[in-house]
């Protein structure tokens, strides 16, 4: 039986969500039995195989137009599309930033911060824009599994790709649903 | 009671005429969610998450506000009915902010748990991005309008628990906005700062300072105790974590206020910045310097067995301590007092709850907007509901908006002989009044009720403990002994020769003290008080005192033993 093809990456992200996957510990042993982890933040591959993959998990909010492209690329390349955790879900801590105009946003962050002399805002043709508005991932393509959290938990994770391997839609609910 | 007979999710109940679907629900065991809802509030079906199918109904009905009638049946999840919710949850949480994860109320917010409940691991419809403002002109809590849901809790709390009427709801629809009075801050609003509001609400959206980010419920403790702010007594929830007050609630069961505070209660106490005692002081050269209890105690007793003795206490002590310390110093043959004062009673004495049957109250010298604030809010109440208030008071009373009659002390026998012709009077009376206008209060006995609003937190207590009140500055003798604990007293020295503070707090008392002996603060001790009403009400500790502090009873005890004294 050929394994399935899982594919992550990250967008406007801490890397939280990617650690929580991490933490189900060995049993990520059991999971690479019937799973054939392709291209990860945390792996050489950095990009899904243009023949896709069978899954495809994205953790972050999309915040600007880089963001936009892994997203959308993603989309096109998985079968069935993962929003992990609260930012890829419902945009997160990320959308703080929806609440302030964006200039004044910028330049807090890189000519006003405390320890910046001399900042500039980097506004180079060849590094990606920010967006109007952080975004959820579903805001900007169609997501078929929601699994909400800061991060989800390990198990939470494990459930939604057992339920997966298993033929089954996973529906949340319990501990495996928190965002607080 | 006469009983219907309803069906809900296939089980019969015996319901009470008259109830709603939801009170014939909760009280079969069946669980309806809410969230508009709250029991000590009036039924509002604001925010329709306890929609219910009913039989023979059109449309999904409101299970707060829908009566029980014969042969109602009545189906609490079913497909449509869940649905429903669903699609409520989602509306509401796409109105305004309510991104958890910087909530200070994630994990005990009442939404978010419905959001559990419900399995929304999405938000179909667009997220909001205009921010709305955020009131922080209050000293003591915010209103994040971002995070409001218009359940209006906060709007009964105040109309119908406080009757202070300082909240409502401008505009109208999606422009709908929680608003004081006529459009101000907050801070600038008839607010009285009470909290109530922020007790009901179910969201973030009222946040408190002090307690925000504090600790989750499944973090902190929670300890039954009363309120020692003034002589009513209110029932309280002393919310700590790790030996830290975070929080004051107050206990909807509680007899006296039903759940009420004030702003003395609730928020004060959790803002006392004076710097604690923590261990034995002796002045020497001038200066007060830490000893050991041995030491200190060594040096008071000696002190209390041979000079002319005068001791005082605070009333914000328990009963125990009252009785320990009238054992002690009566023995000494001590000048003794407590600093708090009765309010007279020229006839049947009666309770706060009178004041909700009563026709005319009668509020002689108090100003109930200042202090007993409680009492304050059971009055408005009676006034909302139609009692007539007469006010013998100073022009600036803070009810004086609310009264039918105001006099000043020369006119009040006008008032008197009007509430002797009321069905149900009950008078209201400060302690300390004058002497004239207690003799003034004569016709009224055998006729009203008198609540007397005694000066102290447990003046009671005091006098059932055999000690006189006083107002704490007649006291002269060669030694003197005051217990303070935490309160604010002002004792003048009267040219005592030796003066012993047991206090909580370095304040002017510890300034002017030869030994002072480090005493635990009003959440660090357990036993019992006496309300004004004569009410004994049991005081619960919280918390642990600092390594240093003994008991009060403790120090008392030792000093008689230390004295020879069998007590």
């Amino acid at each position: 039986m050929t394994k399935i093809k899982v594919a992550t990456d990250w967008l406007e992200a801490c890397a939280g969500c990617h650690m929580s996957f991490l933490d189900i510990d060995d049993r990520i042993l059991e999971l690479l039995k019937h799973v054939e982890l392709h291209s990860t933040p945390i792996t050489d591959l950095k990009h899904p195989p243009e023949e896709g993959v069978d899954v495809g998990i994205l953790t972050g909010a999309v915040g600007n137009t880089h963001q936009l492209e892994v997203a959308r690329r993603m989309r096109e390349r998985c079968k069935i599309l993962i929003a992990m955790g609260d930012c890829a879900t419902f945009g997160g801590i990320c959308t703080m930033l929806n609440f302030f105009d964006k200039e004044e946003a910028l330049r807090r962050g890189y000519v006003e911060t405390e320890s910046t002399v001399e900042g500039r805002i980097p506004r180079s043709e060849e590094i990606a824009r920010p967006l109007e508005k952080v975004l959820a991932v579903d805001e900007v393509v169609p997501v078929d599994v929601h699994l909400p959290g800061c991060p989800p938990s390990a198990d939470a994770i494990w459930f939604v790709l057992t339920e997966l391997l298993a033929g089954r839609m996973p529906v949340l609910a319990g501990d495996n649903l928190k965002y607080d | 009671m006469t009983k219907v007979q309803i069906t809900i999710d296939g089980q019969k109940i015996a319901a009470e005429a008259g109830s709603t679907v939801l009170e014939a629900a909760r009280e079969a065991g069946l669980d309806i969610p809410t969230l508009c809802h709250h029991p000590a509030l009036s039924n509002w079906g604001a925010c329709r998450i306890c929609l219910v199918e009913i039989e023979r109904q059109r449309a999904l009905q409101t299970a707060c506000t829908f009566p029980v009638t014969e042969g109602m049946v009545v189906h609490t999840e079913s497909e449509k009915v869940v649905a429903a919710r669903k699609f409520v949850l989602q509306l509401l949480f796409s109105e305004r902010n309510h991104y958890c994860m910087y909530c200070q109320m994630s994990g005990d917010c009442e939404l978010q748990s419905l959001a559990y409940r419900y399995g929304l691991t999405e938000w179909p419809y667009p997220r909001p991005v205009e921010p709305l403002a955020v009131d922080a002109t209050r000293q003591y809590f915010v209103m994040d309008h971002n995070r409001c849901i218009l359940c209006r809790r906060c709007v009964r709390a105040c109309a119908e628990l406080v009757a202070n009427h300082t909240l409502g709801v401008r505009e109208r629809g999606i422009h709908s906005m929680i608003t004081a009075d006529l459009n101000v801050p907050m801070g600038e609003s008839s607010c009285i700062q009470c909290g109530t509001c922020l007790q009901v609400c179910p969201t973030g959206a009222l946040m408190d300072l002090k307690s925000a980010y504090r600790g989750r419920e499944t973090q902190v403790e929670r300890t039954r105790s009363t309120c020692v702010g003034c002589s009513i007594g209110c029932g309280i929830e002393l919310v700590s974590r790790a030996n830290h007050l975070v929080r004051i609630e107050g206990d909807w069961d509680a007899e006296v206020n039903k759940g009420l505070l004030c702003v003395v209660g609730r928020f004060e106490p959790l803002f006392d910045d004076r710097q604690r005692v923590t261990q034995p002081l002796v002045r020497r050269r001038g200066l007060l310097e830490p000893c050991e209890w041995d030491e200190a105690l060594g040096l008071v007793a000696e002190k209390l067995s041979g000079d002319s003795l005068a001791a005082l206490i605070t009333t914000r002590a328990t009963n125990e301590t009252m009785t320990q310390f009238g054992r002690l110093f009566r023995s000494l043959g001590a000048e003794m007092a407590a600093v708090g004062s009765l309010a007279p009673a020229p006839g049947a004495e009666g309770r706060l709850t009178d004041l909700a049957e009563a026709d005319v109250i009668l509020v002689v010298g108090a100003d109930l907007k200042k202090d007993h604030q409680v009492a304050g809010a059971f009055v408005r109440r009676a006034v909302d509901r139609g009692a007539r208030l007469a006010l013998v008071a100073d022009a600036d009373n803070g009810l004086a908006s609310y009264a039918t009659w105001h006099v000043g002390f020369d006119q009040m026998d006008s008032l008197v002989g009007m509430a002797a012709q009321a069905s149900r009077p009950v008078v209201v009376c400060a302690a300390d009044l004058p002497a004239e206008a207690e003799a003034a209060l004569a016709p009224l006995a055998g006729k009203a009720s008198f609540l007397g609003l005694s000066r102290g937190s447990n003046s009671r207590g005091a006098v059932a403990a055999g000690l006189p009140l006083s107002r704490g500055g007649e006291a002269s003798a060669r030694v003197l002994y005051i217990l303070a604990e935490d309160d604010r007293l002002h004792i003048p020295r009267n040219g005592a020769g030796f003066v012993v503070a047991q206090a909580s707090y370095v304040g002017p008392l510890t300034d002017m003290a030869d030994v002072v002996l480090p005493a635990p603060i009003w959440a660090e001790q357990s036993g019992h008080v006496t309300n004004t009403e004569g009410r004994v009400q049991s005081v619960q500790a919280a918390l642990t005192p600092p390594e240093n502090v003994w008991p009060t009873v403790k120090v008392l005890k030792t000093l008689a033993g230390r004295l020879n004294l069998a007590l």
